[in-house]
């Protein structure tokens, strides 16, 4: 099958939703999350069949696409993480009808499920893009989308807050992205990744200024895709203000396209040694920094979105210090794996969030108090996923730092692998919190009726909980669907 | 005549207004003037790096040309949005200025 069709069949699911949403009647908007979700799946599957030799290689679009097995494993990831969301969107339903001007029920529901299909299909672009223009488009159309989403809950005054100062963070960090490219293009004359790898090399050293400029300006907007330290700020506000169904598919899928552009792009520069011997050290010193603030802000926060918010920016800072180390053998797995890991251990803790958020009325590390008592098995799952974040041995958390770290020894980055290790036991103590919360302190009503639980949202915490202890004791399938 | 020089110059004069708007200005609207600008200081470099950087037929790289269509597009996308979002914040509090989105600290 032509992988190009993936996107197309995204886009059409999407408008689809719509013009079924515009005919539904009051109170039945929220039904069209089923029709959204089976579709991704099917979709999902479809990728497994997709045979990138059927792309035809000298026709125009082939400038702009790629489908290699980079971009192949990101439409996974963003499938997935899509499929995961919407089937919290599903539990976080009641949240969103009480915070909307509507006086109808169940009006303006609808859109929470559409749009994270765009969002999906502008990720799937980003993971095939290797021009600029392209880049650009797909990121955008993922931005914007999300800008709708974060600020969704409009009589929820974090909610608003929230999207505002995604919006403008959000707008600069296009700003610098564009204006990037301009100096990049401007310098080479190509918007094209391999176009411009092919020209470095031939160019004029006084052109090189103008070319880091460029590329620099480039970083910069990519730093706050990923969260890295210090283009960081927005992300506790952001991430405690959004609805959490959004805060988790930004922490995952936004973070994973802006890692896979930052490779494309990085892979474009790094052939020039003396391009090389600047960028490196440049990710080395980002890495080392975003590993140290992410780990040292998280740990005297109380609220577990703000919580798992600098977490994130500490998992980009392990990340990055698998970008550093480009030029090992085998750290574009590394960092795909732990990509992977890092999306299961994450959609996980944020599902059980939305459901114990909602049944408690908070997500405070308090309101998880004595949630063992009340329901087991859900601290489980709670329990597992803050041990997969935290790098507990037996868990896919653990096997993802172990490649990182594995593969920045080999490239020599013994100072940073230090730092790595120092962080991730500080980690543990503020992961550690929350399961004490759960297990050893008592809940505020000790009578508390069990939580109940969506059937499509159990069988995800099961998978999920299955694919973290299962991938972390034989992480060999999750190798293959790498290589 | 304009060299290449002059564009590049004004253009950064308008990305370096734009950034100076976002990180000086309080009112949200004004911000969001000043990110405009950043993309259109784009826009003109990017002009300007096409017609000089002209082919062997004397023709303008047009691969610039249609990249400044689709920032143009999707600036438009992005002010319809922002826009969108900083009304229902005005509605909601009856304010336009940065310092009053003091609900999510640290």
């Amino acid at each position: 099958m032509n992988p190009l069709y993936l996107e197309v069949a995204v886009v059409i699911l999407g408008l689809l939703l719509l013009v079924a949403e515009s005919f539904a009647g009051p109170g039945r908007k929220s039904g069209i999350a089923h029709p959204a979700i089976t579709g991704l799946i099917l979709i999902f599957i479809a990728t497994f069949w997709v045979n990138p030799a059927a792309l035809d290689a000298s026709a125009p679009y082939a400038r702009f696409y790629s489908t290699d097995s980079l971009a192949i494993f990101f439409k996974q990831i963003a499938l997935l993480t899509t499929i995961v969301v919407l089937i919290m969107a599903q539990e976080f339903a009641p949240v969103v009808e009480a915070n909307l001007p509507s006086s109808r029920r169940g009006a303006g529901l609808g859109e929470f499920y559409a749009l994270p299909v765009f969002t999906c299909a502008g990720l799937m672009w980003m993971a095939s893009a290797v021009d600029f223009v392209l880049i650009f488009v797909s990121l955008e159309l993922v931005t914007i989308s999300f800008y709708i989403l974060v600020s969704y809950l409009r009589h929820d005054r974090l909610s608003v807050e929230a999207g505002v100062k995604f919006l403008v963070l959000g707008a600069l960090s296009t700003g610098f992205l564009v204006y990037g490219i301009t100096w990049i293009y401007g310098v080479t004359g190509q918007t094209n990744l391999n176009a411009i790898a092919a020209v470095i090399p031939a160019l004029k050293v006084a052109a090189a200024p103008a070319l880091l400029f460029g590329l620099g300006l480039v970083l910069v907007s990519l730093g706050f895709k990923v969260a890295a330290v210090p283009f960081q700020f927005w992300i506790p506000d952001v991430y405690q203000g959004a609805p959490t169904p959004i805060t988790a598919f930004l922490s995952v899928a936004s973070k994973a396209a802006g890692f896979v552009v930052l490779l494309r792009v990085l892979q474009t520069f790094v052939v020039v040694p003396y391009l090389q011997e600047k960028i490196l050290p440049l990710m080395a010193l980002l890495a080392g920094v975003t590993m140290v603030f992410g780990n040292l802000a998280a740990i005297p926060q109380s609220n577990l979105k703000r919580l798992l918010a600098y977490s994130s920016v500490a998992h980009a800072g392990y990340l990055l210090l698998g970008v550093a180390s480009l030029g090992a053998p085998f750290v574009g797995s590394a960092i795909l794996f732990y990509l992977g890991a890092y999306l299961l251990m994450t959609l996980l803790a944020f599902l059980v969030m939305t459901i114990v958020a909602k049944a408690v009325g908070g997500d405070d590390i308090a309101d998880f108090n004595g949630l063992n008592q009340r329901a087991p098995q859900l601290a489980f799952a709670m329990l597992l996923a803050m041990a997969s974040l935290a790098g507990v041995p037996l868990t896919v958390g653990f096997l993802g730092k172990l490649f990182i770290f594995e593969a920045a020894y080999q490239q020599g980055h013994f100072v940073l692998i230090t730092i790595g290790i120092v962080t991730v036991a500080a980690g543990f103590y503020y992961y550690l919190k929350i399961v004490r919360a759960m297990y050893w302190q008592q809940a505020a009503d000790p009578d508390a009726p069990g939580i109940p639980v969506g059937i499509a949202a159990r069988i995800t915490i099961a998978i999920l909980c299955a694919l973290i202890i299962w991938l972390g004791i034989y992480p060999a399938p999750l190798l293959s669907l790498i290589h | 005549m304009l060299t290449l020089g002059n564009y590049l110059i004004v253009s950064g004069l308008l990305f370096a207004i734009g950034l100076g708007g976002v990180l000086l200005r309080r009112n949200i609207l004004v911000i969001f003037m000043g990110l405009e600008l950043m993309l259109n200081a784009a826009n003109l470099s990017l002009v300007a790096f096409a017609r000089h950087g002209a082919t062997a037929v004397g023709l303008p790289d047009y691969n610039a040309q249609v990249l400044v269509f689709f920032i143009i597009t999707v600036a438009a996308a992005e002010v319809a949005v922002g826009l969108a979002i900083i009304v229902a914040l005005y509605r909601q509090r009856q304010t336009a200025h940065v310092e009053d989105l003091n609900q999510l600290k640290f």
